[in-house]
């Protein structure tokens, strides 16, 4: 194929306050190549991907689109994001047209022509006969090809595809491949952004890696395996050793009691008949790519999902799955991932959100709330924490984010549990609050505290004793302290 | 110890704002009310008229309220304010042949009537709540569903027919009096008082907040969210047929169309005592001031002459303004809070 470039970018840089997002980026893509681009969390893939379709501007460079038939109207860069954006009750050829309908002499829609513009999209991913479903009844990878449509519609010269794969199983993700292909051999020029390496060597003709910013490598992907890629993006100061300091607490001795045992845990194609025991005192990690099952682990012994098959044992006990407030009751005190969905309740104020799993405990002999006693176990987790309020009273929808953070953690060790579990303890929250998080888990674990947590954040995961990696819904690795950024983000590409 | 003192003034603050918004507003409507009509602002039209013909609508507010704070809604609420009564007067009332004034009942004892009455209202509060946690149907239709069930019912059981001639104690929580002081606006403060200490100093009470706050970080905490949505619809019931009664006793009567149209009110006091409909916020001293607002507005247009069928436009229109008034009072608060940072 003849190499003309489609989009050239020259020492492209953008900065937010005192971090340079990306520094001094030059690249070009050719005509109908598939650009592989990755980096770790915090790279600056997302600040380019704005860039490139024009949600925001470069500080300094400049980004070109080169264009055969100038035709202005259209965006040139259109991108398929990794969250869903289509209206679940409207069919795939409405949803492909919004925005954008065919209309008649009158103004009206014109109906025969949205379907038949639709099937002619869909019939190029070999889809056409999804057109008039509702996208609700769609199967996954159905609604991805709705996705990519509705973006190729509009006319775009260049497609990037976010993360496409999230959400489909091994089958989907080997026809999506196939089409993509396909499309490539049609002319269509992407770049295509995933943390599964593996992917990208069956997707892509060339890959750019970024790393803090800079642009530290583009090449043919047949000059790479998973191996060098890992080292680029990772880079040579990984091995440093890390700023936060912990106490080496004694190692598991024989006589260790066990605090949580899982027997055989399995979740329909999330979880294969998953082993593990947790010894008091310990700080355990899990992590993985998404959808490889770490979180699912959190989310079956905190009682937020029913296992298909398997059980748990809290300190020799067993657990009801599937019920919340039974496993807080048992001992297990929870931080959820997400704390805007279910991790505080904003019109409450501080001390009621860190406190609600034992509001039980300040009733008086009237059954009645006690104001001081809730104060007083508010002020202590606030201490622990270093929750910066101006007193238990305020309204947690006046915190900033960490802080917010920090009372959904207090939450769950509320109820002095017996294990601490802990979905992404840090994510969205800016350094010092981070910090601030890890000297607390700390102190907790000085105190034989055990925690279970799960994340993608290296920073996280250093606080740990163990970690597990996690792929395909099964443990592939186990490493101890010190834990290294290279051997995990090796470890989360699987079994290659 | 400079801390603690500011600490002490925004507690002070905060309670100032989240229970008594609506204050300025009501002192203002008192001073306009004296100079429209002198026998506004007596003890005697304050106690009797105003508090007394607000506590229907406030006793049923406090049902609502309690529901709305949950994150719900229950329109039934007005049909059961006609049910409970009528059906409490047809299990008492005497059989037709006893009787000159047509009216047929079952003759039972006024206690065993009244725990038959008080089941059945359980009951349907019950199913809606289940209907709403359990089986996770939308609360509007659901509650819509039975106003038109209930309603039904009580022209059914009544045959259309008005019941008076009622015995004393279905009269007496209508024109009763404790220690010279009508026993309407008696229940109305004690009621008011109660159900803000159960909101605010029980568990139950804060876990019904959280749910309406945040559905899923309460589930997260460990809330039984389905028995505290089956909870505030059973009580809400509850407060309905008490409501009812009331109204029962005021008029000596019950009319097969008791109650309807109760619910906008309801809603409409609600929503300027503070309440706040998408759930979780305002309290039930918010609500309080909200029916004696609506109650103090209407004694005053009907002190000032306002020709009766004009009545009604003007309250619509003076709860328009109150939820601007409203309205822009919270946006004043919301610009402070991010001008703090």
């Amino acid at each position: 194929m003849e190499q003309k470039a489609k989009i050239i970018l020259k020492n492209v840089t953008k900065t937010f306050g005192p971090t340079k997002a990306l520094d001094s980026v030059t690249l070009s893509v050719m005509q109908g190549q598939s650009m592989a681009l990755i980096g770790k969390n915090g790279a600056g893939k997302s600040t380019l991907i704005s860039l490139l379709t024009n949600l925001d501007k470069p500080d300094s460079g400049e980004i070109l689109v080169v264009d055969e038939d100038d035709n202005s109207e259209i965006n040139q860069i259109g991108c398929v994001y990794q969250r869903s954006s289509l209206t679940p009750y409207l069919t795939a050829a409405e949803n492909i047209a919004i925005g954008n309908f065919s209309k008649n002499r009158l103004g009206l829609i014109n109906w025969a022509k949205v379907q038949t513009r639709a099937e002619d999209l869909l019939d190029e991913w070999g889809f056409a006969h999804i057109a008039k479903f509702q996208v609700s009844d769609l199967e996954p990878l159905e609604k991805k090809i709705v996705e990519i449509c509705r973006v190729i519609s509009t006319g775009p010269r260049v497609l990037i595809l976010d993360e496409p794969t999230a959400g489909l199983d091994i089958t989907s993700t080997e026809l999506l491949f196939e089409r993509m292909h396909s499309a490539h051999r049609r002319g269509v020029t992407s770049i295509y952004i995933s943390h599964h390496l593996q992917e990208i060597f069956q997707v892509c003709d060339a890959v750019a890696v970024l790393r803090d910013g800079k642009l530290v490598e583009v090449n043919d992907i047949s000059a790479h395996n998973i191996e060098s890629l890992v080292s680029l993006m990772v880079g040579p100061e990984a091995t440093k050793s890390k700023t936060v300091q912990q106490k080496d607490r004694s190692s598991h001795s024989e006589n260790q009691k066990e605090i949580l045992s899982v027997n055989g845990l399995t979740v329909e194609s999330k979880l294969k008949s998953l082993d593990l025991k947790i010894f008091e005192g310990e700080c355990i990690g899990v992590t993985g790519l998404d959808g490889s099952g770490h979180t699912q682990l959190l989310e079956v012994i905190t009682g937020v999902t029913v296992p298909t098959s398997g059980n748990m044992k809290l300190k020799g006990a067993t657990i009801t799955p599937g019920n919340i407030s039974e496993s807080i009751e048992h001992g297990i005190g929870f931080c959820p991932e997400d704390r805007h969905f279910n991790g505080y309740v904003p019109a409450l104020s501080v001390a009621e959100n860190a406190t609600m799993p034992i509001q039980k405990e300040f009733r008086n002999k009237f059954k009645l709330i006690n104001g001081k006693a809730r104060e007083s176990s508010y002020n202590k987790l606030a201490n622990a924490w270093s929750i910066k309020a101006w007193g238990p009273e305020q309204p947690i929808e006046e915190l900033s984010g960490g802080n917010q953070q920090k009372v959904a953690l207090a939450r769950a060790v509320s109820s002095n549990p017996h294990l601490l579990v802990l979905n992404n303890p840090t994510s969205g929250v800016d350094v010092s609050a981070k910090d601030s998080i890890y000297k607390t888990i700390g102190d907790l674990l000085e105190k034989k505290q055990t925690v279970l947590l799960a994340s993608s954040d290296i920073s996280d995961l250093e606080i740990c004793d163990r970690v597990l990696v996690f792929f395909d819904g099964e443990i592939v690795g186990e490493f101890e302290k010190p834990i290294q950024d290279a051997v995990i983000a090796a470890a989360v590409q699987g079994k290659s | 110890m400079s801390s603690v003192d500011t600490q002490k003034k925004k507690k002070k603050a905060i309670f100032l704002n989240k229970n008594f918004a609506l204050l300025p507003i009501l002192v203002v409507i008192f001073i306009a009310g004296s100079f429209i009509n002198p026998a506004f602002l007596t003890v005697n039209n304050l106690l009797n008229n105003v508090l007394t013909t607000s506590a229907v609508l406030g006793v049923l507010v406090i049902g609502e309220a309690i529901i709305l704070i949950g994150g719900f809604f229950d329109l039934s609420l007005q049909s059961i304010v006609g049910f409970g009564p009528m059906l409490l007067a047809v299990l008492v009332s005497p059989k037709t042949s006893e009787l000159l004034d047509g009216n047929d009942g079952y003759a039972l004892p006024g206690l065993v009537g009244f725990l038959i009455a008080l089941a059945i209202i359980v009951a349907i509060g019950t199913f809606n709540g289940f209907m709403v946690a359990k089986l996770k149907l939308n609360a509007f239709i659901v509650t819509l569903a039975m106003l038109i069930l209930i309603q039904g019912f009580t022209l059914g059981i009544s045959g259309g027919q008005t019941y008076s001639g009622l015995p004393r104690y279905m009269t007496y929580l209508g024109d009763g009096q404790i220690l010279g002081l009508p026993v309407q606006a008696i229940i109305f403060v004690v009621l008011f008082a109660a159900a803000y200490v159960f909101m605010k100093y029980t568990v139950s009470g804060r876990n019904i907040y959280a749910m309406g706050g945040n559905l899923n970080a309460a589930k997260a905490a460990g809330i039984n969210v389905t028995r505290v949505t089956i909870g505030i619809f059973m009580t809400g019931a509850v407060f309905a047929m008490f409501s009812g009664l009331m109204l029962t006793g005021r008029i000596a009567s019950v009319t097969a169309n008791q109650g309807d149209g109760m619910i906008f009110t309801v809603f409409a006091a609600s929503v300027i005592g503070g309440i706040s409909l998408e759930g979780g916020r305002g309290n039930l001293i918010g609500a309080g001031i909200g029916v004696i607002l609506l109650g103090v507005i209407q004694n005053i247009l009907t002190l000032s002459n306002v020709p009766s069928f004009w009545i009604n436009a003007a309250y619509g229109a003076i709860i328009l303004g109150a939820l601007l008034v409203g309205w822009v009072s919270s946006r004043n608060r919301t610009t402070t809070r991010s001008n703090k940072g």
